[in-house]
């Protein structure tokens, strides 16, 4: 069995680098790790890095990706502080009974799920968002 | 606003109880215990799901790969190779690190993954 370390990055294509900080870091929030060994931008959620790359500037078809779940404090209010920024959203805020979600697009069209669980995690449970580590973390710590 | 961290990537799937047993059992990433579709790769969580089901169209996810830091790219192209899997082209060298481009069955991008060049 080949050993995962880890994720080294999560790749997100984009037709314009400018307009990809303007959503990640302007909207987002998020910091920019770029170093001079980059042909493209990285910007650093506080787990993994989200990994820029031009489909087209290296011959290949752009097409946007499919998903990823940013953890926001507030979903409703993330998602108006976007839509005033003009991100489109499709369909209304979801309560999924453990986490609200909302579903809209960076300026490339990737997927991008605003999440927020609010449940505990269930013994029987979808929607369970934390890392090994952190659970044992909170059980100590709820233990002691 | 702050994003605070990126909780999990959605990965679309026509058949979640088959991706997931090619995540585990071929790519030896760990199962969450709690959710059945819901696979870790250290801090970093994969939640697979069925557009299908929620009558959304299937697509697979293009161009959006996960890279998987792995310590040596050839082993690990050659150990996957054997058990069937396909790669997209020769490994890349970028000068910086090693790529490898392959799909799980339902099509998805991934990348094998190794920098060598050490940070300044």
């Amino acid at each position: 069995m080949i050993a995962v370390e880890r994720v080294d990055f999560v790749s997100v294509p984009t037709r314009d680098a400018a307009q990809a900080r303007r959503f990640y870091v302007e909207l987002l929030g998020l910091h920019e790790s770029t170093t001079p060994d980059d042909v493209f931008p990285e910007f650093e959620t506080s787990n993994v890095t989200l990994g820029v790359w031009q489909p087209e500037a290296v011959g290949m078809e752009f097409s946007p990706g499919s998903g990823i779940a940013v953890r926001v404090p507030d979903v409703e209010a993330a998602r108006n502080e976007l839509e005033a920024a003009g991100v489109q959203f499709r369909g209304e805020t979801m309560d999924t009974g453990v986490c609200h979600m909302a579903f809209c697009s960076d300026f490339d069209g990737n997927g991008i799920i605003l999440h927020r669980r609010y449940a505990e995690p269930r013994p029987d449970g979808m929607g369970h968002t934390e890392s090994r580590e952190r659970e044992d973390e909170r059980k100590a710590g709820a233990a002691s | 606003m702050q994003a605070e961290r990126l909780d999990f990537v959605a990965v679309p799937s026509r058949d979640a109880a088959a991706l997931r047993a090619f995540y585990v059992d071929v790519l030896g990433l760990r199962p969450d215990d709690n959710a059945n579709y819901e696979v870790w790769i250290g801090d970093t969580c994969l939640g697979i799901w069925e557009p299908e089901r929620v009558g959304l169209e299937f697509e697979p996810q293009r161009n959006g790969p996960l890279a998987l830091r792995v310590s040596d790219v050839a082993e690990a192209r050659v150990e996957l190779e054997e058990k069937g899997v396909e790669f997209q082209g020769e490994t890349l060298d970028t000068g910086v690190c090693h790529m490898a481009v392959f799909r799980d069955p339902d099509g998805n991008d991934l990348l094998l993954h190794r920098r060598y060049k050490p940070y300044e």
